[in-house]
């Protein structure tokens, strides 16, 4: 029997304030730098025109850019996708997305005509055209906000009548840092956000939900054993008991998430990219983030029955009894 | 359940499987030869989004710039009837027209190769009106008023115009006289007349009066330079010179220009604002091609439109009758020689066959009920399309094969029943999304190549509970027993939250978003059948092999 990580008797919790501060830091740095440059917003949110062309031969990207900027297109980002003869170009400045609220083709149609003027009708082909009105843009926007406080708040209720309101919330807050801290990682690698990309955001939402639960049902089970001990160890035990299991699920998930990146293509790769790093953000928060918001809450607002009372009364002063207890152990 | 049944039913999945997911024949409409028709073909019943076929996706809502429209909703229903009856005929398989929201309507075009004409059809707003040319020399009366109108704004259009300036100065000649002059010699050709004008009597001391001048002779036409066109178009614009406009009568510029001694010029018509009928009556119009007037489309009028129609001509016999579409006079407006019953005929101009097969089809489609926008186009190559789903599978064989080689090095024996549970759990999940009519987009495709790793998650959770209750000293059986038991609660509710979030994610994504949903909940559930129900059976089938004789398990 091949096995890793078994019979492990780590004390995971006892790092958490060195945790919350790698962690804070990072979402800091990360929303901190939205000061100075917003977040990358793909075209359906914010509206404008997505052109992806594909040349006959490996153009100048200078010539792109100066034959926009004489058709007054100004400020269009040109970049290479793939192979030095595939481009996009992307119009999204206020500008050219008020052009759009008369005819959301508008901006496109000028591109296409000016560049194949340029570089001649049959060396340059559009083979990917997206064109978004301001106004879609914006119930794009509100949609995508909606979807995800209204995935917090099903989980927040469903977790509720499964577990009860204390595990529930500790859930939702875990849940919660993964956005911020996925959002600071898409800000930190000037990743552009797309729906695509909110959808794997939500993907990376669920999957460390399930990471949390996972720990949580162990806890659950475990403290209906009723042993003599504090939630800080029952925690710690449940982290350990299932880290096998975390460790193999994070391996497969990790394999299909690099194949993605790897070799799905450039369209992709951002949501692989988001992916990736939910692995890890989904893991540290289930562990770091979820396990002492539980201890938290059960001190402010201890349970009331038998075994679990002292769980939770004993949780200001767990530390001190934890490290006696892997003492004797 | 007994274990003939649980094998059973896997092999009725299987079998339900390859049922659904089995190439079969359809009927769609398929282009050959640059016509569609239909045809039948055989194929995997799989429907691909436009991101991995190709095709155009529109929105489109009311266009409102040219006055508030006041119940949008029922406007865009009636606007989607016409819409829809124009795809039909389009000719594009399987085309979508709905209604999405309450002010929008969505277009999505499969496999289009010309996206512009495609969004021509649609835009089209095809108002045919006819009306006769004005008679009473309307605009000549009216023409000092807007020149003075315009005196203040005169500085303006000669910015804006530079080279009119210098044709202005090299005439002299009125422009009341030229108009007579011109009118007197109706009997010239209509050419040398014209030209003659082209070459030396644009001008005049009014800023409107110099940019316009009189047609070919026929009453109510004027020619604008093709340069002068867009100062004539904003001086119009102007709400002072529109009230200034002779009452009673419309301005319409022409559909095509004309070159006449070197410059391009466009037609400006004076038109008797109410129409002697409209397109409403048009029950058919075909395009065609005639040896003289080049490319045209041949409509006729239902019986109450016919009648009307010979009624009205018969009224205006000698009077020159402009076709007009969607406020464009099309081609030469010609005289009514005799009264006209049910057919008549629109030329082309220059345009190329494809043009009057497109009027045509619009025209039987009905003219729609208000001005359409673009809100929002995506157009997708197709082979792009291609090569997505041709990289998706490359992905996805990598990840399948990872994922195998990680499940049979962790946990050998198991690890194969949770690696065949692994290929009914992609088998089960296509005939999902095939029996279910879902369609496949290119982040669905994504999602899929996850969900495969993901899928095993509930063998690794049964797994690794078999091994501590085997570690607690269970005997073999009473160990997968307890392992399945245990390890229940936490799949459940682990995929449930999964599953709503993916509820919510359909609920409010977009065309891509939607059919990365529809895969994540199909596997969802074609992973909770595998792992919990197929594994089991699999371990039954294994622990019966030879009854109690089982002592280890590999895992």
């Amino acid at each position: 029997m091949l096995r890793i990580l078994h019979d492990t008797n780590y004390d995971f919790i006892r790092w958490w304030k060195v945790m919350a501060a790698i962690t804070v830091a990072f979402i800091v740095l990360g929303l901190g730098s939205l000061a100075i440059k917003p977040l990358n917003l793909s075209i359906e949110f914010t509206g404008g025109t997505l052109m992806q062309l594909e040349f006959t031969q490996p153009p100048d990207v200078g010539v792109i850019r100066s034959t926009l900027d004489q058709a007054a297109i100004h400020g269009a980002e040109i970049q290479q996708f793939g192979t030095n003869r595939e481009f996009t170009v992307r119009a999204q400045n206020p500008a050219q997305v008020a052009a759009q609220s008369k005819g959301a083709e508008g901006i496109s149609v000028t591109i296409e005509r000016v560049l194949k003027q340029k570089f001649g009708e049959n060396n340059l082909r559009v083979v990917r055209t997206e064109a978004v009105g301001p106004r879609v843009g914006d119930e794009l926007k509100r949609g995508a906000i909606i979807a995800i406080l209204l995935s917090f708040l099903i989980t927040l209720v469903y977790l509720s009548i499964r577990f009860e309101w204390r595990f529930a919330t500790a859930a939702v807050i875990a849940t919660s840092h993964d956005v911020f801290t996925t959002i600071a990682f898409l800000k930190l690698m000037h990743l552009e956000i797309s729906l695509t990309v909110v959808a794997g955001l939500l993907t990376v939402l669920g999957y460390s939900l399930n990471d949390t639960i996972i720990i949580f049902d162990r806890v659950r089970e475990n403290l209906r054993k009723g042993r003599k001990e504090t939630l800080y160890e029952t925690l710690n035990r449940s982290i350990n008991e299932t880290l096998p299991r975390s460790v193999l699920t994070h391996a497969t998930v990790l394999a299909a998430t690099l194949s993605l990146l790897f070799f799905a293509g450039e369209v992709i790769r951002p949501f692989a990219w988001v992916m990736a790093f939910g692995i890890i953000t989904g893991t540290f928060s289930s562990i770091y983030v979820a396990a002492p918001v539980l201890l938290w809450i059960e001190r402010k607002w201890p349970r009331q029955t038998g075994a679990r009372q002292t769980s939770s009364t004993a949780t200001p002063t767990s530390r001190t009894r934890r490290s006696t207890a892997t003492a004797t152990r | 359940m007994s274990l003939k049944w649980r094998i059973a039913i896997i092999f009725g999945l299987i079998a339900a499987s390859f049922w659904t997911l089995f190439p079969r024949t359809v009927v769609e409409r398929v282009k050959r030869n640059g016509e569609f028709v239909y045809d039948t073909v055989r194929r995997v019943p799989l429907k691909r989004g436009l991101d991995l076929q190709g095709g155009m996706h529109l929105a489109l809502e009311v266009d409102e710039s040219k006055g508030p429209v006041a119940d949008k909703s029922k406007a865009i229903d009636n606007a989607l009837k016409v819409v829809r009856n124009r795809i039909d005929e389009f000719g594009v398989s399987e085309p979508v027209v709905q209604k999405a929201g309450n002010d929008r309507i969505i277009v999505e075009l499969p496999g289009i190769d010309d996206p512009r004409r495609a969004q021509d059809v649609v835009q089209k707003s095809a108002f045919l009106e006819f009306q006769i040319t004005d008679k009473t020399q309307a605009l000549e009366k009216a023409l000092p008023r807007l020149d003075a109108l315009l005196k203040g704004k005169t500085v303006a259009a000669a910015v804006a115009t530079p080279g009119v300036k210098k044709d202005t100065t090299a005439s002299s000649a009125g422009l009341q006289s030229l108009f007579t002059a011109d009118t007197s010699k109706k009997a010239d050709s209509a050419k040398t007349d014209s030209a003659k004008a082209a070459a030396g009597t644009i001008g005049g001391p009014g800023a409107f009066s110099k940019l316009v001048q009189q047609g070919r002779g026929m009453p109510g036409e004027y020619y604008v330079a093709q340069t002068d066109v867009a100062t004539v178009t904003q001086y119009l614009a102007l709400p002072e010179v529109a009230a200034a406009m002779p009452p009673g009568k419309v301005l319409r510029w022409s559909s095509d220009t004309v070159s006449l001694g070197g410059r391009v010029y466009r037609g400006l018509y004076v038109l008797d604002a109410k129409p002697i009928i409209t397109g409403e009556f048009l029950t058919d119009a075909k395009p065609n091609t005639s040896p003289t007037e080049g490319n045209l489309v041949q409509f006729t009028m239902n019986n109450e439109g016919a009648r009307r129609f010979r009624t009205e001509t018969g009224r205006h016999i000698k009077d020159y009758m402009a076709i007009v579409l969607d406020q464009r006079v099309m081609g030469q407006p010609p005289v009514i020689q005799s009264a006209i019953g049910a057919n008549g005929q629109i030329t082309m101009g220059g345009k190329d066959l494809q043009a009057a097969q497109d009027l045509a089809l619009v025209l039987r489609a009905g003219s729609l009920p208000v001005p359409l926008k673009v809100a929002d186009v995506r157009v997708i190559g197709a082979s792009l399309g291609q090569d997505s789903i041709h990289k998706s599978i490359v992905a996805g064989s990598i990840a399948i094969a990872l994922v195998v080689v990680i499940m049979l090095g962790y946990y050998r024996f198991s690890g194969a029943l949770a690696v065949a549970a692994l290929v009914l759990y992609i088998l089960y999940t296509l005939a999902a999304l095939a029996g279910f009519q879902a369609v496949l987009t290119l982040p669905g495709l994504a999602g899929f190549v996850l969900s495969i790793g993901i899928a095993v998650d509930a063998n690794v959770l049964i797994f690794e509970r078999i091994r501590e209750e085997l570690a607690h000293g269970k005997t073999v059986r009473t160990a997968i027993d307890e392992g399945f038991r245990h390890a229940m609660s936490a799949i459940v509710d682990s995929n449930v939250s999964t599953a709503l979030t993916a509820a919510v994610l359909y609920q409010y994504g977009t065309g891509p978003v939607r059919g990365f949903a529809v895969t994540l909940l199909a596997g969802i559930a074609a992973s909770m059948i595998t792992s919990i129900f197929v594994v089991r059976t699999f371990y039954m089938i294994w622990l019966n092999r030879s009854r109690d004789a089982q002592t280890s398990l590999s895992i």
